[in-house]
């Protein structure tokens, strides 16, 4: 098992900043996903780990050995690409057996890898299928087996559930994180979706434009996001703008443009800021009618978009179009007057970002 | 307007059938969703109704009228596929207005129906981008935008966000439903996620292996399943096998394996029927003591899921179970024994299948 640090990584393709010194820390048989709108420089990351494209600058490092110097086959990773292929004309295990046997390992040895690796997959009555006979799922389990055969110390997955159905996915992103957990082997997972980043990593590494915007347990950045992109992007928020008060009873109370207030958690900007308050729509309760008390907003349901156990209202305040995730049993029906509400420590109070609300939360 | 009308469609290719006698029914204004994994034959449908192959057998029709050889060009309709397919040298105005064009309207009213389409879908501000200057969620809304300048009255909407990232999709969903239902429009969608189909569609039809399994409404199918397919496919559910063994007053008592027994409302079934529980992780609940209708469990891991917190166990039967918990309740740790608790009137039953269990809920 290795651990995995990169220092200050710059890459830039003509007219694009692909990385913006990005900073790094894996510990040994960590899950980490690195989770970014599309553009972020996630595919640029994982290749300059894997020494297929070259940094401009900074460094990287396997345990305390730096390896940015190496050529990818002697960094001993396994790296899957967004668009794999599978060798059409050779079968399951040929497939699979392909690293050992180009690495020159005994029979023996590569025999008993691809069983293993087969095994592990699901697909040991599989072994002797071509690609084509195989469906998606399988497909990409062989494309795993044969990454992993090599027997390397890092393994880097580029969005690996993109081809699949959204059903199957459910199921696959389970299996790649038991599989990483088991072998122990460090890995970074590269997605540009928040539930399937949420349901596998032990830390997720959020990026945008080449930064690290925010990192931490899949609980941290859920609850605790640093801005309110990530708050927006991890879920989905709503976002109150007013003037910072004062502090009360340690909550910060922030005047909207409709003179009323609501109350938000503690905050380091000043009082008599400018602010915005992201709340997430998981956190906001709905009640029907006109309901008075502390972060009250009434409005009129105007859809209701079901998506089983979970029904998203859109209500329209007199703050704007505000939306609440709803357990379903507990949905209103359009055209119903309805009362959002949310507790103050659900609120996070951000300053107003310098390049303007919309702009920070643009999701691609 | 459009009311449409498949009877007994079927379409082979070569040695495969990829449709086999489809029959449904949709009514004008009505926005469905056909939902299915990879290879079910929904793309095939949608392009039998868009004109694109004509069918082996069976007859299309709009209105009563028969259009199932009618070429593609002579249908009303407008066509937005999984693949962004804009014009590359022509801006969003021009691709926007570009059937009226072709049909040979006035400059004026060219002008007025791709502006208004622009301004429907939000891409009014970027009329002047050419395509490759646009994110994919903008691409995806400019096609959207001609395909409504043709002031077509059925828009064909094929896999529309599955190519762009998760909360791309999140946010034009909203807008897909809320564009068809101010135009009153007709729409198909085909989808392979869930999530999408139930929240947007009026009626989602559900298809596996060339056959429609079951149409409903977004709410029935989830909640009230039809077969143990959709019980799966549609949000994830945990299944038991059983026998029953008792009825009274229309509930039964289900044996499990491991000689426990399990209450059930509302069965239509006899003494001695093999059986299949299904039930919803979020309709399950923990209890540290046992109570009626609990089977004990073994905590094998929980996980933070942002609002929910999921936990997989062992139960006492051998079956493994999901059980989700609103993550401010979730305070059960791993390792530890919990009972689980099934309230009766969420369980649902269906006869046991004679493929087995695993082939009826395959999902590739």
């Amino acid at each position: 098992m290795v651990s995995l640090r990169v220092e200050g990584l710059r890459k830039s393709f003509p007219g694009v900043v692909a990385l913006d010194g990005i900073d790094l820390n894996v510990r040994e048989g960590e899950y980490v996903v690195i989770l970014g709108p599309t553009g972020a420089g996630k595919t640029t990351l994982l290749k300059t780990i894997a020494g297929l494209a070259r940094q401009d600058s900074g460094h990287i490092y396997f345990d305390q050995q730096r390896v940015d110097t190496l050529m990818p086959f002697q960094r001993s990773v396994a790296y899957l690409p967004q668009n794999y292929s599978l060798f059409a004309h050779l079968t399951v295990w040929e497939n699979v057996a392909f690293g050992p046997t180009v690495q020159d390992w005994s029979p023996r040895r590569r025999d008993q890898i691809v069983r293993e690796m087969l095994n592990l997959v699901h697909l040991s009555d599989r072994r002797n299928s071509l690609p084509r006979e195989l469906s998606g799922g399988m497909q990409q389990r062989v494309a795993l087996a044969r990454a992993l055969a090599t027997q390397a110390r890092i393994l880097l997955l580029d969005e690996p559930l993109r081809a699949l159905d959204a059903r199957l996915r459910l199921e696959l992103r389970q299996e790649l994180r038991t599989l990483a957990k088991y072998l122990g082997i460090t890995t970074l997972h590269v997605t540009h979706d928040q539930e399937e980043a949420i349901s596998v990593a032990d830390r997720i590494v959020i990026i945008r434009k080449g930064k690290v915007v925010q990192a931490g347990s899949p609980k941290e950045v859920y609850e605790d996001p640093s801005t309110p992109f990530v708050s927006n992007f991890i879920g989905e928020a709503n976002f109150l703008q007013g003037l910072l008060s004062r502090v009360e009873d340690g909550f910060s109370v922030i005047m909207l443009s409709d003179g009323r207030h609501v109350m938000g958690r503690p905050t380091n900007v000043p009082v008599n800021s400018q602010v915005v308050l992201g709340v997430k729509t998981d956190f906001c309760n709905v009640y029907h009618g006109k309901v008075e008390g502390q972060n009250s907003l009434t409005g009129t349901v105007v859809r209701s978009l079901f998506t089983g156990k979970r029904t998203t209202l859109e209500i329209q305040t007199g703050q704007g179009l505000l939306k609440a995730k709803v357990p379903s049993d507990q949905s209103l029906s359009e055209g119903s007057e309805a009362t959002l509400r949310f507790r103050p420590e659900n609120g996070i109070v951000y300053p107003i970002p310098n390049e303007g609300l919309q702009v920070a939360l643009e999701v691609e | 307007m459009p009311r449409i009308k498949l009877e007994g469609v079927s379409k082979s290719f070569g040695k495969i059938t990829a449709l086999e006698q489809v029959n449904f029914e949709m009514q004008d204004g009505e926005y469905i969703t056909i939902l299915g994994p990879s290879g079910c034959g929904k793309t095939t449908l949608i392009k039998i109704v868009a004109g694109i192959w004509t069918p082996t057998e069976g007859r299309v029709l709009v209105d009563n009228k028969d259009i199932t050889n009618t070429p593609m060009e002579e249908r009303d309709l407008g066509y937005v596929f999984q693949n962004i397919i804009l014009f590359p040298h022509m801006n969003v105005k021009d691709n926007a207005g570009y059937s009226p064009r072709v049909k040979g309207l006035s400059e004026k009213q060219i002008e007025e129906r791709s502006s208004s389409a622009m301004e429907l879908v939000g891409v009014l501000e970027q009329q002047g981008y050419l395509p490759n200057e646009l994110s994919g969620g903008a691409q995806q809304k400019a096609s959207l935008a001609r395909a409504i300048a043709s002031k077509a009255r059925l828009l064909l909407l094929d896999e529309p966000l599955s190519a762009l990232d998760a909360r791309v999709r999140v946010e034009l969903r909203y807008a897909l439903r809320r564009l068809v239902k101010d135009l009153n429009l007709t729409a198909i969608h085909v989808t392979h996620d869930q999530d999408e189909a139930m929240s947007v569609a009026d009626r989602v039809v559900i298809m596996r292996k060339g056959k429609i399994v079951e149409i409903g409404e977004p709410t029935q199918l989830y909640n009230q399943p039809r077969t143990l397919f959709t019980a799966n496919f549609v949000g994830q559910s945990n299944f038991l096998e059983g026998t029953v063994q008792l009825v009274e007053n229309g509930n039964a008592a289900v044996e499990l394996r491991g000689e426990r027994f399990l209450k059930v409302a509302n069965t239509g079934f006899s003494i001695g029927d093999p059986v299949v529980l299904a039930i919803r992780p979020e309709h399950l609940t923990l209890s540290p003591e046992e109570r009626p209708n609990t089977l004990r469990s073994k905590i094998e891991e929980s996980r933070f899921m942002g609002p929910y917190t999921r936990y997989r166990l062992r139960a006492e039967t051998g079956d493994e179970l999901l059980v989700d918990l609103p993550t401010t309740e979730a305070k059960v740790a791993d390792g530890s024994s919990a009972s689980v608790h099934f309230n009766p009137d969420f369980i649902l039953s269906y006869t046991r299948p004679s493929q087995g269990l695993t082939e009826a809920l395959r999902l590739e």
